[in-house]
């Protein structure tokens, strides 16, 4: 089993390394698609700037919570999709019976596939995330634990894909849900939690979990709380099975395609 | 020893059936109807080691299916599979590692990468430690021939140069069984015909069992001993390829140019096929006249050119597919 497991990381870094180096091959796009999704998260910032030099608090954040918030959104976001990119297009490789070239290899099927290629833009993202980490005044116990977050949000964030991915086994074009449902992890995190109430703020922490990838590893860095903490690892841990249950399920109905498909 | 054991397999997709026309799309979605489709339907057969099957049939007929049942990539709904002694859908992490697969159609290799980077990518998911993974591509490398671009991009590789690697890719692990679906298509007859060499050598080299599915009957004629034929998720004809031979080549093509006209009207065992001047094609059923017998009904001085060959394969297999019915071939 350890073996196994010690096998399949080998894998996955190998994988990673070469799709990498696939990026790498144009320089100037690989460069230039990470500084320019930095600039673009940075004018974002400069709207909460002028929003906080009109109130000293939106929806009970203030500017440097903000600034937090945005660390751990971009963080998220970049982990999720620089590393795991392929769980995003799920619904396709399903579909369109790209699942083949995974399931003739002696590995976990679902984890080298998603991990078979980068986005050279959500680095931009990721690095953004720890720039406005440091703005926001760092500690070592602040950046370790932001860290954390951002590995457990991306992890929340990939699961959430793989669920509605997966969908595709049972609806056919399933892609527009998927879609839907990947943004709405996505509007919702850059904005302060206090500014939902009621059903919205219920669905924040359940169904679209936007409330333990973000708000709760905000509340954390800004006052610890292991209780919070506990219940972020139980939640990653429970959605992380979840979704490998519901994907597995799911293959069981998978009925490949004769398309003809290359792997550039 | 029996390395493919099927018993009874059957595989059915259930497909949305939609009117024509925009008030056809409209029903379908508020009342769906469907249909189930049964690709493949109650097949058994059996491979021992070693063997070359050529599994073949017309587009739809049920081989893809089959072929990724096997490997472990589709479910089946009924039926028992046993591959190297291993169900594909319980134990497809086991049966991967004892088998390889090369889909013509799907590129499984990095394009970015040499073919070298590639190998040692494939014995990573093999877990082939780095000495022995460096020794197999060597010894793979020379018997496909492949030292003159095994550090060339793929993407820079001609399609044969490709269709190579993607071979020696799958079979980085040593694999006991190498299934091979369509694996020359889109290639020139050259290296066709060098790929077809290849994969014989290595089938004598390593006794690795080749399943192989084609179009091309030049590759199943080449390569194979034993040739399944499918058509609609059934199989129509198991057979040796020497008796699929002489059951079904017992029809001679005789074309004669003749210096004067040939009657052969009336000859029982003799169709004309064609007949233009003193150029005829006859049709002979050697069952019914021995080919010798209608050679003699020629008069030696009389010919000018003359030619005998057999009935193209190609021909034989395409009547099994449209007519599904053996026996009457065989009468």
């Amino acid at each position: 089993m350890l073996m196994e497991v010690k096998n399949q990381i080998k894998v996955m870094i190998l994988s990673f390394k070469y799709a990498v180096m696939r990026e790498m091959l144009n320089k100037v796009t690989f460069l230039s698609n990470i500084i320019f999704m930095i600039l673009n998260n940075s004018f974002f910032i400069i709207q909460w700037v002028v929003l906080f030099s009109l109130r000293e608090n939106v929806g009970g954040y203030t500017f440097n919570q903000v600034l937090m918030l945005w660390a751990i959104a971009s963080g998220t976001f970049g982990f999720a999709h620089f590393f795991f990119k392929k769980a995003y297009s799920l619904s396709d490789t399903i579909t369109n019976g790209k699942l083949d070239a995974y399931l003739v290899q002696p590995k976990n099927v679902l984890i080298s596939c998603i991990t078979s290629d980068v986005s050279p833009s959500a680095l931009g993202d990721l690095i953004y995330g720890y720039i406005v980490i440091f703005l926001s005044g760092i500690t070592i116990s602040k950046f370790i634990l932001y860290t954390f977050f951002v590995i457990s949000g991306g992890i929340i964030m990939v699961d959430i894909a793989i669920i509605l991915g997966s969908l595709s086994f049972y609806i056919s074009k399933s892609d527009m849900i998927a879609e839907t449902g990947n943004n709405f992890m996505i509007y919702f995190a850059t904005y302060p939690d206090g500014i939902f109430k009621g059903i919205v703020k219920i669905l924040l922490f359940t169904i679209i979990p936007i409330g333990i990838t973000t708000y709760i590893p905000v509340w954390v860095l800004t006052k610890f709380n292991l209780f919070y903490l506990l219940g972020v690892i139980a939640f990653t841990i429970c959605i992380t099975i979840f979704a490998f249950v519901i994907f597995y399920k799911g293959l069981k109905r998978y009925s490949s395609s004769n398309l003809m498909v290359a792997k550039i | 020893m029996k390395v493919i054991e099927v018993k009874n397999l059957s595989k059915s997709f259930k497909v949305k059936i939609k009117e024509k026309g925009f008030k056809g799309s409209l029903k379908s979605i508020i009342h769906p109807k469907y249909k189930i489709i049964k690709a493949v339907n109650n097949i058994s057969f059996d491979v021992e080691e070693g063997e070359m099957i050529a599994f073949i049939g017309p587009n739809g007929a049920g081989k893809s299916t089959t072929i990724k049942m096997l490997t472990g990539i589709l479910y089946r709904n009924e039926g028992e599979i046993k591959v190297l002694n291993l169900d594909p859908s319980k134990d497809r992490k086991k049966l991967a590692y004892k088998i390889g697969t090369v889909f013509g159609q799907k590129e499984q290799l990095w394009m970015h990468l040499t073919p070298m980077d590639n190998f040692k990518f494939f014995a990573a998911i093999y877990d082939i430690p780095e000495k022995e993974a460096e020794k197999r591509i060597e010894e793979l490398s020379n018997l496909f021939e492949m030292e003159s671009f095994i550090n060339t991009p793929v993407r820079n590789l001609s399609l044969g140069q490709r269709i190579r690697s993607e071979i020696v890719a799958s079979l980085i692990h040593n694999p006991k069984i190498l299934f091979l679906d369509e694996p020359t298509i889109g290639l020139d007859p050259v290296v066709k015909e060098n790929i077809r060499k290849l994969i014989k050598k290595m089938n004598k080299e390593y006794n690795t069992t080749i399943f192989l599915t084609s179009h091309d009957v030049l590759d199943i004629e080449k390569l194979c001993k034993r040739v399944i034929i499918v058509n609609n998720g059934r199989i129509v004809m198991d057979d040796t390829m020497n008796n699929l031979k002489y059951h079904y080549l017992n029809k001679k093509i005789v074309e004669v140019k003749s210096k004067e006209k040939i009657d052969f009207n009336d000859e029982d065992g003799i169709t004309i096929l064609k007949e233009k001047e003193t150029n005829l094609k006859l049709e002979i059923d050697t069952r019914k006249k021995n080919l010798s017998d209608v050679l003699k009904l020629i008069d030696p001085e009389n010919i000018i050119d003359i030619n005998i060959s057999n009935t193209p394969l190609e021909q034989i297999i395409s009547e099994i597919y449209k007519d599904n019915k053996v026996e009457k071939l065989k009468k």
